[in-house]
């Protein structure tokens, strides 16, 4: 017997040895997860988020600890993926069906996709972040919808394309500008950050003008091709606002690269409107005072140079606050400023700056729960005990970021970071007509920005090579609208099968929900570009009047009706 | 090999066995049509549109001839394999259609069943539009066939759509008299709000303010309330009566309402900040205009 069990073990080695490990590795997976999960718990839900900063998998360790004591069936997990793999990760849990509960949505697929994803994998909210929120019991928050609670009543997460809000932003984000102030008091003699424009630029050249122990000047701002973005968001972007008076032709507040196209077309706009003239000067006064090859240099070189005291400004965003100042800790004291605008009497800006830029106050760090939850009530608490008044202020008192929900308290320093809601906008996407000109833009504006060819220069190179080919790019952006019919057919088929199935108010709301994406995405969303088409035909109109402009015609109505309302009175 | 060492193989052969019958057994459970139905939509829902096509196929094998049950299951086929990308199959997916019409020809399915023939003729081919006249044709079959039927009714806006896609003044005219008697015929339809969208469109073509300021007026008024969502975000709409009665019809009082209707029920919008600029802008003008008459 043992000499034929012997034999049996040699013949099928191999199949035993294969036996073996899965059975090992089966075992050992299930004493981990046995091990990961606290006595009593009954339901274990994981959160994947790409959030590896120390901070943010703290929070989550110690907001599901807290949840336990209060649900002690229920436990928390976390996976926490890299930035640079969450994208492929998340497609291939989704599509293999072995998501966590909950995902952070908003990084590593295009937008369209992202867009189908929620659509298909994740369960809608709408319904829920209308309710109370039961966690905000207490507060002055009590009884409100839980979207009404948000600082921005959740507006930046309302999916237009799907009419569902699918996610729950836990946080908010903005961008300042960090300086080092016992360098910036050593070197310019000033205790308080300049406030505007002039007085921001003369502090950079006095910067400038001094040198460090080794006999090297100091560099005033820390730039790199990753931080020039954001200087020209925030302060050169703002400043061609008013383009949206002259080229914002169907009026819902946005110049699109098409109107822009139409509007340099039509002769309505120009390179020689001063509002782009002006954004592109303060740019090249702005990219001066930082360090030379700046566009070559990587987030981490321009951090590297603040924190060794070269230089004294940095701008950046508060996901980067906290090692900023974990950096700085102990060596110097760091500073938040905002952006310095030109104030009203500037000579050179004051005219075409209406107003402080605007930011969007967008709520994210945003969590949605998948349609293969088996406990999607317990996620949807666990995101209410999160997205809570105190559950909200307490994540993000130790992440060390914002809280998204109204009356949760910020640390002093985050207080800077508080989002302006009246202001300017940027009214200039000369880059995103089509392949082209997006081509031969992004090369002249590469040289303008290393101050090889002027502002001059780059309008002339740039606009005979925009106005011939943007004809064409403009008939095949068009063209790519229709071209994504069949995926809105597809998705209204399905939002139709899903009303089709409902019942009373839920199966009201489907195929009103129904109509709405049919009428919005099918119906009406092509007589802006037919009347775009139509303004491109007329051609070059002389004293023509935009948009956001009052016609003699219209001032004759309103003399006649303000006549009117005198002669009432009378 | 001995009897024992046979006997175990065999003991663990039967017990495979065993799992294997258990599991099918399970999955007789499944094999309801109705069910089957539901999770083929599901799987069509999620982007699975083999396992759509799968769920439905096998279905159908189960359920008798002209019954609705069928209906419902040809219509999910044909509509993933019109709408599947890629592997979409149109030919089979009209057959399909036209099948599960004829199991209820005027019933509810059937009319949606004749949209979505008529969209299937009407899908734009590497972003190029189809003939006018042949969209124009392929929703009248439907409009003619359930004209007070939704999907007659998104047929018929569908239609007067594609007319005024390209603005051209004698087709817009036409369009909008169409439109006009479409609102007086169907009070009570849910698309009324869609309609004087498109009524709005056509004044926009046409030159017509006062009527497109009207039309956009009446679009907030019938727009449909979602019971579930009760507090939508209409800036869009306000903004757009704000800017229409300000350059459009020089009805400074409207315009004002509704760009104050922006800044107090939406203040975290971003043209809060523009339809502070456009007050002071109106205000400005009216002051002028005051003052030239003084002067006078």
């Amino acid at each position: 017997m043992i000499r034929d069990l012997i034999k049996f073990v040699r013949g099928n080695g191999a199949l035993i040895f294969v036996a073996v490990v899965y059975l090992w590795s089966a075992v050992a997976i299930l004493s981990y997860r046995k091990a990961q999960t606290p006595p009593g718990v009954t339901i274990e839900l994981r959160i994947g988020h790409w959030q590896l900063e120390a901070g943010v998998r703290d929070a989550f360790e110690k907001m599901a600890a807290e949840y336990h004591t209060l649900h002690p069936e229920v436990s928390i997990v976390q996976d926490a993926i890299p930035e640079g793999s969450y994208g492929t990760w998340m497609t291939a849990q989704l599509m293999g069906g072995t998501a966590p509960d909950m995902m952070e949505i908003g990084l590593g697929v295009p937008y369209n996709i992202q867009l189908a994803y929620l659509s298909r994998y994740f369960l809608p909210l709408t319904t829920y972040l209308n309710q109370p929120n039961p966690y905000n019991r207490g507060t002055n928050l009590e009884g409100d919808p839980w979207r009404k609670t948000y600082k921005d009543a959740m507006r930046g997460n309302y999916q237009q394309e799907l009419k569902e809000y699918m996610t729950v932003p836990l946080s908010q984000f903005g961008i300042r500008i960090f300086y080092n102030r016992d360098l910036f008091r050593k070197l310019t003699g000033l205790e308080k950050a300049p406030p505007d424009y002039r007085s921001f630029l003369e502090a950079c050249r006095t910067i400038r003008s001094r040198k460090d122990e080794r006999g090297l000047p100091y560099t005033p701002i820390s730039g790199s091709g990753y931080h020039v973005g954001m200087w020209d968001a925030f302060m050169c972007n703002p400043l061609t606002y008013g383009a949206v008076r002259r080229a914002d032709f169907n009026r819902d507040g946005n110049v699109g690269c098409d109107e822009l196209f139409v509007a340099f077309k039509t002769g309505l706009l120009g390179f020689d409107f001063p509002p782009f003239q002006a954004k592109f000067r303060m740019l090249r006064e702005l990219t001066d005072q930082f360090q030379p090859g700046f566009t070559g240099l990587g987030r981490d070189e321009a951090v590297m140079l603040f924190a060794q005291q070269h230089a004294v400004f940095i701008t950046t965003g508060t996901w980067d606050f906290g090692s900023l100042v974990e950096q700085a800790r102990g060596v110097f004291d760091v500073g938040v400023m905002d952006f310095p605008m030109p104030t009203p009497d500037d000579p050179e800006f004051g005219r075409v700056v209406e107003g402080p830029a605007f930011e969007r106050p967008q709520s994210s760090f945003s969590f949605a729960i998948t349609r293969k939850c088996k406990h999607p009530e317990v996620a949807l608490d666990f995101l209410r005990f999160l997205g809570s008044q105190p559950g909200n202020q307490e994540l993000n008192r130790i992440i060390g970021w914002i809280p998204a929900i109204q009356g949760a308290t910020l640390p002093p320093m985050l207080r800077a970071f508080e989002p302006r809601l009246d202001g300017i906008w940027p009214a200039m996407p000369i880059d995103s007509l089509g392949g082209e000109t997006t081509v031969k833009w992004g090369q002249m504006y590469s040289l303008f920005q290393v101050d090889q060819i002027d502002y001059k220069k780059m309008a002339s190179e740039f606009l005979p090579f925009y106005l011939e080919h943007g004809v064409q790019e403009l008939n095949e952006f068009n063209r790519n609208t229709h071209r994504g019919t069949a995926g809105v057919e597809q998705m209204l088929a399905g939002k139709q099968e899903r009303a089709r199935e409902a019942s009373g108010v839920e199966a009201l709301s489907e195929w009103i929900k129904y109509r709405q994406l049919t009428a919005g995405q099918l119906l009406v969303r092509n007589l802006d570009a037919g009347l775009l088409q139509k303004r491109l035909q007329n051609g070059v109109v002389t004293n023509a009047t935009g948009p956001y402009e009052f016609n003699p015609e219209l001032i004759a109505r309103v003399r006649n009706h303000l006549h009117a309302q005198e002669k009432e009175l009378q | 090999m001995t009897h024992s060492v046979k006997r175990t193989w065999l003991t663990m052969m039967v017990a495979l066995l065993l799992v294997a019958v258990a599991a099918g057994c399970r999955r007789a459970a499944t094999d309801d049509p109705a069910h089957r139905l539901v999770s083929g939509w599901n799987r069509y829902c999620m982007g699975d549109f083999d396992f759509a096509v799968r769920n439905f196929n096998e279905a159908l094998v189960r359920v008798p001839t002209n019954c609705l049950l069928r209906q419902r299951l040809l219509h999910g086929l044909a509509t993933t394999l019109d709408l599947r990308r890629p592997g979409e199959d149109p030919v089979r997916a009209e057959q399909l259609y036209r099948e599960a019409i004829t199991i209820a020809p005027t019933n509810d399915l059937s009319a949606w069943c004749w949209l979505a023939l008529a969209r299937m003729k009407n899908l734009p081919v590497s972003g190029e539009l189809a003939d006018l006249d042949q969209q124009v044709r392929a929703y009248q079959e439907v409009v003619d066939r359930f004209p007070f039927h939704p999907a007659g009714e998104e047929a018929f806006l569908s239609q007067q759509a594609a007319r005024i896609e390209k603005p051209d003044e004698a087709r817009t005219r036409e369009v909008l008299t169409a439109l006009e008697t479409f609102i007086r015929m169907h009070p009570q339809s849910p698309w009324l709000s869609t309609a004087y969208s498109l009524v709005g469109g056509c004044c926009a073509i046409l030159g017509l303010p006062e009527k497109r300021l009207e039309a956009a007026l009446l679009e907030l008024k019938t727009e449909e309330m979602d019971p579930l969502n009760t507090e939508p975000d209409m800036s869009g709409i306000y903004w757009k009566i704000a800017t229409l009665a300000e350059f459009e019809t020089g009805d400074f009082a409207l315009a004002r309402e509704y760009y104050r209707k922006v800044m107090v029920d939406f203040p975290t919008d971003q043209r809060v900040f523009l339809a502070k600029q456009e007050i002071a802008h109106m205000d400005d003008m009216e002051s002028r205009i005051r003052q030239e008459g003084g002067e006078r």
